[in-house]
C-alpha cells in the first residue's frame, strides 16, 4: 500500500440543521484499488458518509481528500450507484449508459463502442436498444452499474445497490461487480446493511454506528472469491466478528 | 381459435352496439318530435336539424363562422398553452418568483374569466382579439399548473444523479425534469383543449358577430332552433376533432414511455 491513501477522510463530521450530528469525527483511509465495505444499521450515517465522499454534501468539520487533493467535487473521477437503478425511463438502455458522456459532449462512435462493450460484459448486449421498463430488476441494476463505469472512474461509490434484488440475482451481480472493478483496478466504497454481502465483496469492512466508525476489519479471504466461500468457516467467522462489533456498538 | 379474430370480432360488436344506440336515440327523438306534437321551436326533429345542417353547409353559410371559431380556438390555445408552459417552467425553476406571482395567478383564475369579456371588448374591441385573449386566459392555468406539478415531482435520487454527473441547471431541466414530467404536462394540455373550445364559443356569445357562438345567438334571435342544433353539432364535431388530434399528439410524444418495441 502507498504511503498516501487514495481517499482520505480526516475528522469528518456532518450535521443536518436542527438534528443531532449524523457523522461524527470519522477518520478513514481507503487504499488505491481496494474494495471497502461499510456496514451499519439503518440511520447509522452510512449513506450520509457516502454522499460526503461523493461531494454531494460538504463536511461541517474535517477534510476529505482524493489522491491528496482536498475538497471533493462530483465529476468524471467518481462513479455513483444509487439504491434504485434511477434510469431514465424514456431513453434506451444504450443512451442511459452514455448519459455521463452525453452531458459533456456528443458521444462519438468510440464512446458508443465502449458502452456496448460494458453492456456485453454484463450480459446485456441484446438489450442495448430496449427501454428500461422492458428489463428485469437485476438487468436494470446492471445498466446502472454500466452507466457508473462508462467514464472509467477511479473511485466507485455504491449505496446498497442490490438491496431490492432476490438472493440469486444479487449474488450474480456481486460477481459481476467484483470482476468489473478488478479488471479496472477501481477503488470501491460499498455501503450495505448485509454483513455477508460486505464480507464476500470487500478487502476491508468498516462498521458504522451512530455516526462513528467503530471497527474496521480486514477480510483475509482469497481472491477471486467463489460461491463456496459464502459457507466456509473463515467467512462465517468474519461475519460473526462484524456482527459482534455491531452489537457491541449498540450495547 | 386464435386471439386476433376474436379481438377484431369484439371490436365489431362494440362498434355495432354504439351505432345501434345512436340510431335508437335518433329514432326515439324523431318519433317524439313528430307524434308528441312538440313545437319545432322547442325540440326540432333530427331530420329538421339535418336539413338545416345540410342547407347551411351547401350554401357556405357556416363556413366563415366555423373558420372564425377554429382560428380563435387555435390561436387562443397555442398562445395560452405556450404562456402557461413558459410561466410554469419559470415559476418551477425559481422559487422566489413562484412565491411572488402565485397569489396573482390564483386571483386571476378564481375570477370567472367570462366576466372579464365586457372589459376585453373595451380594450381589444369586438371580435377576434377579445375571443382569442379569453381563450388563451382559460388555457393558461391548466398548463401552468401541470408544468409546475411536473417540475416539482421529479425523483430526488435522479436529481442527485444529475448533480453527481455535474449537469448544469439547464441540462437538468431539459434532460431530466421536462422529459420526466412530460406525461403530466400533456394531461394539462388535454384539459386546456377542452376548456379552450368552451372559451372560444362562449366568448363569441358576448364579444363577436362571427363564429359558431355568435351564430347560436343569432339563431336564438330569429327563433331558428333547428339552426341552433345544427351549430351545436358542428361545435361537437370540432371539439371531437381537436381532442382526437391532442390524443394523437400525446401518443406520438409518449411513444418512448409506452412503446413495447
Amino acid at each position: 500500500m502507498t504511503s498516501m491513501a487514495f481517499l482520505d477522510l480526516a475528522g469528518v463530521g456532518f450535521t443536518y440543521p436542527g438534528w443531532p450530528p449524523v457523522v461524527r469525527d470519522v477518520d478513514w483511509a481507503l487504499g488505491e484499488g481496494e474494495f471497502h465495505g461499510l456496514v451499519g444499521r439503518s440511520g447509522s450515517g452510512k449513506t450520509t458518509l457516502l454522499k460526503l465522499a461523493a461531494g454531494l454534501l460538504q463536511p461541517d468539520t474535517g477534510q476529505i481528500a482524493l489522491q491528496g487533493r482536498r475538497g471533493i467535487a462530483p465529476g468524471p473521477d467518481l462513479g455513483f450507484v444509487f439504491q434504485s437503478p434511477t434510469l431514465l425511463d424514456w431513453q434506451r438502455v444504450i443512451d442511459n449508459v452514455l448519459l455521463p458522456v452525453s452531458l459533456t459532449q456528443r458521444p462519438t462512435p468510440r464512446h458508443v463502442a465502449h458502452a456496448e462493450g460494458l453492456l456485453a460484459q454484463l450480459g446485456l448486449s441484446t438489450h442495448a436498444r430496449h427501454y428500461p421498463r422492458q428489463l428485469s430488476g437485476g438487468q436494470q441494476s446492471r445498466v446502472a452499474l454500466a452507466r457508473a463505469l462508462v467514464l472509467e472512474p477511479r473511485l466507485l461509490l455504491l449505496d446498497e445497490p442490490f438491496a431490492a434484488l432476490d438472493a440469486i440475482t444479487r449474488e450474480e451481480l456481486q460477481t459481476d461487480l467484483l470482476r468489473m472493478c478488478a479488471e479496472r483496478r477501481t477503488t470501491v466504497l460499498f455501503v450495505t446493511h448485509d454483513i455477508g454481502e460486505a464480507v464476500w465483496l470487500a478487502d476491508r469492512v468498516a462498521v458504522m454506528d451512530r455516526g462513528r466508525i467503530v471497527d474496521d476489519v480486514v477480510v483475509d479471504l482469497a481472491r477471486p472469491r467463489t460461491p463456496a466461500m459464502r459457507t466456509g468457516p473463515a467467512f462465517n467467522r468474519l461475519c460473526e466478528r462484524l456482527r459482534g462489533a455491531m452489537d457491541l456498538a449498540t450495547a | 381459435m386464435t386471439t386476433a379474430p376474436l379481438a377484431s370480432r369484439t371490436t365489431i360488436a362494440r362498434t355495432a352496439a354504439a351505432a345501434l344506440l345512436l340510431a335508437t336515440l335518433l329514432l326515439v327523438w324523431e318519433a317524439s318530435a313528430r307524434y308528441l306534437g312538440l313545437s319545432a321551436l322547442v325540440l326540432p326533429a333530427p331530420s329538421a336539424v339535418a336539413k338545416a345542417l345540410w342547407a347551411g353547409t351547401r350554401s357556405g353559410y357556416f363556413w366563415p363562422h366555423l373558420q372564425a371559431t377554429s382560428i380563435e380556438l387555435l390561436l387562443g390555445l397555442a398562445s395560452g398553452c405556450l404562456l402557461g408552459f413558459v410561466s410554469g417552467v419559470a415559476m418551477g425553476e425559481f422559487a422566489p418568483l413562484r412565491r411572488l406571482l402565485m397569489p396573482y395567478v390564483v386571483t386571476s383564475q378564481v375570477v370567472p374569466k367570462l366576466a372579464l369579456m365586457p372589459l376585453f371588448i373595451v380594450w381589444f374591441g369586438f371580435g377576434l382579439t377579445s375571443t382569442v385573449v379569453i381563450t388563451a386566459l382559460i388555457c393558461f392555468f391548466p398548463l401552468l399548473e401541470s408544468t409546475l406539478t411536473a417540475l416539482r415531482q421529479v425523483d430526488p435520487q435522479r436529481l442527485e444523479l444529475f448533480r453527481m454527473l455535474g449537469a448544469t441547471r439547464r441540462q437538468t431541466l431539459v434532460r431530466l425534469k421536462l422529459p420526466a414530467g412530460l406525461p403530466v404536462i400533456l394531461a394539462g394540455l388535454r384539459v386546456a383543449v377542452v376548456l379552450a373550445l368552451v372559451g372560444a364559443v362562449v366568448g363569441e356569445f358576448i364579444g363577436a358577430n362571427r363564429g359558431l357562438g355568435a351564430l347560436i345567438i343569432a339563431a336564438q334571435g330569429t327563433m331558428d332552433t333547428p339552426l341552433m342544433f345544427a351549430v351545436l353539432v358542428q361545435i361537437a364535431l370540432l371539439g371531437l376533432l381537436i381532442y382526437g388530434l391532442t390524443l394523437a399528439l400525446e401518443r406520438k410524444l409518449l411513444q418512448p414511455y409506452t412503446d413495447a418495441a
